[in-house]
């Protein structure tokens, strides 16, 4: 069993806790949580941090494969569009995310699993907003069964 | 159709002739009833091996992207789905399009002869005859006849080019029209009115029959790439097990890589030896790209596909903006 | 060897029996094909069937199986062994090419001297009840490769379907065994042995191809070297690997590792040599880079370098590969081209 699997199988025992990979942009998205951490603002725990240097860097395999290895949701969060520190990287990231929930809704994931948020460096309140709003969302849904892998 | 397969055989054979092409690919009959195999002709006398019928339901497209072809001139003989994957393949850049001759047959759907097959069942058909509305079958102590509307393959119910879009030569010059038969608008508003259960319960259930033999993949004329995704091993993407995660993933990511470049030509599916449908979500992908981004694959041979683009007003009602 | 005759109707009460002592797998119909499936009532067998889609090599030899799992603890590596342990188990309606596949998949898996653990335990719990072909299909070549649709080899028990009922043969002290624990089943008589032989001359002077594969043999190693001959198949081949895949002799098989941070899981899955990576060396060399050399390897490993190393052919003449084929490659056409050339 993987360490996400043990950590989930003792939390389904007790009461349970969301477990949230979050991919944050660099120049924006990073720097915007990093904000919400320095100004004290209290946003729910649950979320993993992986610093990309943009959000077009981040793969439809990583999020598919999170949530094969246990993770209940995962958030990706870039700068706005028009803001990328390359240019473009988030209009790219934008059509791949939108045909990548489009298509695991479709099959049947529960809306919510998948999360994508703009959040730039100077909204720390912002940030701490969506990640309330992303484990509202996955508590209610509960821990994630489909597409794990035993 | 007769007229049509003549025609084809002449235009052939003055190309083969003219040594306009190194090479023409098309179909030929099959070692067993309904079936047609691809044939390659050289010589302009071999043209007569080449036919078109009911059963011509191969995608050619596949040999032109195979490295023994690359560089030749080759002349195709396509229908309406097929032109439109080579659309897409030329505006990828994987085959040029002055390399090819394509030679464009009006086609008014294709049988499904798994379905034929199934319905005799275990008994085995030994010779079929197919008419103007009929599918008469025989075996060795039965005869049975099918209405021929009945049994034409689900992607050509649901066709709207039936004549090749983009063509050099159309076979007959009389373009034909077919009244699609299926409605796959109200049958994807019906299955996404289904709670998110029962989705997830009809696509386990519907792959849980998949062996993980990528014939959809090796059978499909878009999915070219020298090293697929199911093969990388540092890091590995997809289990190759056939856990039902590990299918799931497969499927989900191929999808994924065919998005907005899918143009529904059911070779996938014709292909799989366990007869899983992928059409709901080649359906799907191709009712996606077109609501978001306005997009039908394979129409132009000169318009980048709409995974490899974006503008800065692309919808995006998905992003979370809390209050 | 006695004969007893088990009416049709007297199917499910056999089945049923079978049941309390051991795990039945017998033929199911499913999403409009055949495949042999662990039955849990007798409505669900249907014998009324030509052959399995996927060949029941995967009995013993599973699409992907486990062979450990291991963890990281502190003192190294531990490994633990799988928990399924195999009951005892009947397949029930095998045909007799496939009974002829399992000897075939002994020489590769369980020959005495490397016997592999996990087949061979499976091959050694079985008992086979076959079911002989009254109805050989088209694309039945069983004769060719020295089999017949009433072959007995590899199994325990025949049935022939003589109608309204089955006449039961057993082949060997398993078989006997087995009729010792159905009392209830009555002998057969004279007539019943006379129409099981005519149906048996039938169903041979049915299957019209006659392949002369042995005599074929070598001439399959002169072709080896001519390009223009494998090309004239290879060039419609998509190299799908469905052949391999439901074929119920080819064994290749690939060892492939799950790993997390903690452990992992070592998996033996089917492969097939037509596909590219098959043989891709890890410096990127890869020795049968063509299509052409893949479709010639798989030919020449089944119809030439079976019989030099086993003195057997690799191939049982179900014809599943000819079914299976997406773009209707034909070896039958393969060995017509050969006897030409």
């Amino acid at each position: 069993m993987t360490v996400i699997e043990e950590k989930i199988k003792t939390e389904e025992a007790t009461s349970w806790e969301p477990k949230i990979l979050a991919f944050l942009c660099n120049w924006c998205s990073y720097a915007g949580a990093d904000l919400a951490g320095i100004s004290r603002l209290q946003y729910p725990p649950n979320i993993r941090v992986i610093r990309v240097p943009c959000s077009g860097r981040v793969n439809p395999f990583y999020l598919i494969k999170a949530l094969q290895a246990g993770w209940d949701g995962v958030l990706v969060s870039g700068c706005h569009p028009g803001d990328c520190h390359y240019i473009s990287g988030n209009l790219v990231a934008r059509r791949r995310f939108a045909i990548l929930k489009d298509i695991i809704e479709f099959m049947g994931i529960p809306p919510g699993r998948l999360n994508f948020s703009w959040v730039s460096a100077a909204e720390g309140e912002k940030f701490s907003k969506v990640v309330k709003e992303v484990v509202n969302k996955i508590k209610k849904l509960g821990p994630i069964k489909k597409l794990t892998k035993k | 159709m007769e007229n049509l397969e003549t025609s084809m055989r002449d235009i052939v054979k003055n190309l083969l002739n003219e040594q306009k092409v190194d090479l023409v690919i098309g179909y030929q009959k099959g070692t067993m009833p309904l079936r047609t195999t691809p044939c390659f002709v050289t010589k302009a006398e071999d043209s007569n091996k080449l036919v078109w019928n009911f059963c011509c339901d191969l995608n050619l497209i596949k040999y032109l992207l195979k490295d023994e072809n690359k560089g030749k001139k080759v002349g195709l003989i396509v229908k309406g789905c097929d032109a439109r994957a080579l659309a897409v393949c030329i505006s990828e850049s994987q085959i040029e399009r002055e390399k090819v001759i394509i030679i464009g047959m009006p086609c008014l759907g294709m049988l499904d002869r798994k379905k034929i097959e199934a319905e005799v069942a275990p008994k085995e058909i030994l010779e079929a005859r197919v008419t103007q509305d009929q599918i008469i079958t025989k075996g060795k102590d039965f005869e049975h006849t099918l209405l021929k509307k009945d049994y034409i393959q689900p992607s050509c119910q649901a066709c709207h080019y039936n004549n090749p879009p983009i063509c050099n030569i159309l076979v007959g010059n009389q373009p034909l029209e077919l009244e699609s038969a299926v409605d796959w608008d109200a049958k994807l508003a019906e299955f996404e009115a289904k709670p998110p259960e029962e989705r997830w319960a009809y696509f386990t259930e519907l792959l849980s029959g998949c062996i993980k033999c990528y014939a959809c993949r090796n059978a499909c004329p878009l999915c070219y790439c020298k090293e697929c995704f199911v093969d990388q091993t540092q890091p590995q993407w997809v289990g190759k097990t056939t856990d039902i995660a590990d299918v799931m993933f497969y499927h989900i990511v191929r999808a994924l890589h065919v998005a907005g470049r899918c143009v529904g030509c059911g070779a996938c599916t014709r292909a799989c030896p366990m007869n899983i449908d992928l059409r709901l979500l080649s359906k799907k992908l191709e009712k996606i790209v077109k609501e978001r981004y306005n997009f039908e694959a394979g129409l132009k041979t000169d318009e980048p596909p709409p995974m490899g683009t974006h503008t800065a007003n692309d919808p995006q009602e998905f992003i979370t903006e809390p209050e | 060897m006695k004969e007893k005759i088990l009416l049709k109707a007297q199917l499910p009460k056999l089945i049923e029996e079978l049941r309390k002592i051991y795990r039945v797998l017998a033929p199911v119909k499913d999403n409009g094909f055949y495949v042999y499936k662990a039955i849990s009532s007798a409505d669900e067998v249907d014998l009324d069937f030509a052959n399995t889609k996927i060949p029941p090599k995967e009995i013993f030899f599973p699409r992907s199986e486990v062979l450990f799992t291991y963890k990281r603890t502190d003192n190294g590596i531990e490994l633990i062994e799988p928990e399924n342990s195999v009951e005892k188990q009947v397949i029930l309606g095998i045909r007799g090419c496939d009974a002829q596949s399992f000897l075939l998949l002994d020489k590769f898996f369980a020959y005495g001297k490397f016997d592999d653990p996990y087949f061979a335990q499976r091959r050694k719990n079985t008992l086979l009840i076959g079911l002989a072909c009254n109805d050989p299909r088209s694309t039945c070549f069983c004769t060719s490769v020295g089999g017949s649709p009433f072959s007995e080899a590899g199994m325990d028990i025949i049935l022939t379907d003589l109608g309204d009922k089955y006449l039961v043969k057993s082949l060997n002290v398993k078989g006997n065994e087995l009729l010792e624990r159905i009392p209830w089943i009555e002998d057969a008589n004279e007539r019943d042995i006379f129409d099981a032989m005519q149906l048996t001359k039938k169903a041979l002077a049915a299957i019209k191809e006659e392949l002369p594969i042995e005599k074929l043999n070598n001439t399959f190693a002169e072709v080896f070297d001519e390009d223009a001959f494998w090309l004239q198949f290879s060039q419609k081949c998509i190299g799908c690997g469905s052949c391999s895949f439901l074929c119920p002799t080819c064994h290749c098989f690939d060892v492939v590792d799950e790993e997390s941070s903690t452990g992992g899981k070592r998996i033996r899955l089917w492969d097939t040599c037509q596909f590219p990576l098959f043989t891709l060396h890890g410096s990127g060399h890869n020795p049968r880079p063509t299509g052409r050399q893949r479709l010639r390897q798989r030919v020449m490993h089944k119809f030439n370098y079976y019989p030099k190393i086993l003195s057997e052919i690799g191939c049982v003449g179900c014809g599943r590969c000819i079914l299976a084929c997406s773009v209707n490659q034909d070896i039958r056409v393969v060995f017509k081209a050969v006897q030409e050339s």
